[in-house]
């Protein structure tokens, strides 16, 4: 930890890291459970301790292997000074062929499309202005952890916090699915995941040394239930 | 342990005269060993049993093999027992596997188990490259350990990665690399018990419709502790069919199912794989 006193400078990309990582942020992804429903159903994750586990076994691993390297690897190849859009295309494609239940594909092409267009529309800086138009050229498939790295870039954030802001986003995004999929209080939601941000420093710390050709992470169980998801006949999220 | 390289390359074609699939070069280094090709008549499927005549995979083991089916050819790739993995006092064995399916072709791979020891580490790569107007079924099995002795779930390291391509594009890249103990603790959360064997498919088809009715009876295999999903992969190219068993009969049950059901867009997949 840095004693350095916080400057301005911080505080600028710190609140805007805090507002993209507000609920209140229109990404849409109080519409997915990223496949927790499906788990639900199943009866897999059914009460706080199924839960806890669930984040320490699947989110935080698949953070740890999948988002967080993603994110570091589109962050170095976003480089405002001399960007590498080859490899920028080559991450978002990653991304997607990563995650072979589509609606765990569908979820991240949404919430990295309104990222993405968020921040090109909210700082008007020329690097999300660039990105939109080339995607949009290349048809590249949008991915959050690729959009949170431009966002990041957008606002001048470090890399360690960026990935910091995917690790609160992603795990405040899915305890709040499970605290409508479950009987769980506000109280419990939170000891979750407080236990689970805990685990967060380390996480980075190991994600950010993962090679580009070692992406990659599935739980069989949570790809099978998001699979079964797409069919079900009701159901509260969209993923 | 000294390194053994072993190495195999087969091209598979179709006659021209008679459109019948045959070898049209092979070449093989021990371990690997390759029995007499049939001929399957019926579904029109060349079936390649590719034998290991060696106990398993080993310390210092670098296995290559490169498969390649040509335009109007149609194989069935299989192995006659499972590839098991042993102890390792020390270094890692590696095997990286290459099929490219040309458009119009078909390839099968349907290996026997992959059973990793206590104490082993091994690192698989697979690379399945699909032409548009190819079409082929692959799926590894995975077992926790020598179930019957007792033995699960006590590899050192299992890194198994699968990259499926369609044309150009890159359709799937699944990495598995969980510690023994971190699946075992999934398997336990899922409540699949402690001999939860593990099912990986690919399923290209050229014309593979984004919601077709085999979905529907591939989901309802779900029964008896068996977990199963399909979902279209990105790129729509074709599908990846996970299943996961409370153990290995129901796996292997699971697999006829799948391809009993499959059948019906894929005729080839009626070759039965016992046939040698």
């Amino acid at each position: 930890m840095s004693s350095a006193p916080v400057t301005n400078t911080d505080a600028a990309w710190l609140v805007g890291l805090l507002q993209a990582g507000d609920s209140f942020y229109p990404t849409g992804g109080y519409a997915h459970s990223f496949g927790l429903e499906g788990l639900v159903e199943l009866g897999v994750v059914r009460d706080r301790e199924t839960l806890s586990t669930f984040f320490r076994l699947s989110v935080l691993p698949t953070l740890r292997n999948a988002e967080l390297p993603l994110a570091a690897h589109a962050y170095a190849a976003l480089d405002p000074v001399a960007p590498d859009w080859p490899r920028v295309a080559e991450l978002c494609s990653l991304a997607h062929a990563l995650k072979s239940p589509r609606e765990l594909r569908a979820a991240t092409e949404k919430i990295g499309r309104q990222r993405a267009e968020l921040a090109a529309r909210l700082h008007a800086h020329p690097l999300a202005i660039e990105f939109l138009a080339r995607s949009s050229a290349g048809a590249w498939p949008h991915a959050a952890a690729v959009s949170a790295a431009l966002e990041g870039r957008t606002l001048g954030a470090p890399r360690d916090a960026v990935l910091a802001g995917i690790c609160y986003s992603t795990l405040s995004a899915t305890l709040s699915a499970a605290m409508k999929l479950l009987r769980i209080g506000q109280n419990a939601g939170q000891t979750v995941l407080t236990e689970a941000l805990a685990q967060t420093p380390d996480i980075i710390a190991a994600a950010s040394a993962i090679p580009l050709a070692e992406i990659g992470w599935f739980n069989p169980w949570l790809d099978i239930a998001s699979a079964r998801h797409e069919t079900a006949d009701a159901r509260m999220f969209i993923s | 342990m000294a390194d053994f390289h072993g190495q195999l390359s087969l091209r598979a074609a179709a006659r021209p005269e008679d459109g019948v699939t045959t070898l049209a070069s092979q070449s093989f280094r021990a371990p690997f060993h390759l029995s007499k090709s049939y001929w399957e008549p019926d579904t029109r499927t060349l079936l390649v049993q590719v034998v290991n005549p060696t106990a398993g995979i080993l310390s210092g083991d670098r296995l290559e093999s490169s498969v390649v089916v040509d335009a109007g050819a149609a194989v069935l790739l299989t192995t006659p027992s499972a590839s098991r993995v042993f102890r390792m006092r020390s270094g890692e064995a590696r095997s990286l596997q290459s099929f490219q399916v040309a458009a119009g072709a078909w390839l099968e791979v349907l290996p026997e188990p992959l059973v990793p020891h206590r104490g082993s580490v091994f690192h698989q790569r697979t690379v399945l490259d699909v032409q548009p107007g190819g079409a082929a079924f692959y799926a590894d099995l995975l077992f926790p350990g020598r179930i019957a002795h007792g033995e699960v779930w006590g590899w050192s390291r299992l890194v198994l990665e699968l990259e499926v391509r369609h044309g150009a594009a890159l359709a799937l890249r699944e990495r598995l690399d969980q510690s023994a103990d971190h699946l075992r603790a999934l398997a336990a959360l899922a409540g699949a018990g402690d001999t939860a064997c593990f099912g990986n498919a690919v399923f290209i088809a050229p014309d593979s419709s984004a919601a077709p009715v085999w979905r529907a009876e591939l989901h309802a295999l779900q029964r008896d502790g068996v977990w199963i999903g399909a979902s279209p992969l990105h790129t729509e190219a074709g599908w990846s069919i996970k299943f996961v068993a409370p153990d290995s009969i129901l796996l292997r049950r699971t697999l006829a199912d799948i391809r009993r059901v499959l059948t019906k867009n894929a005729p080839h997949l009626r070759c039965d794989a016992r046939k040698l």
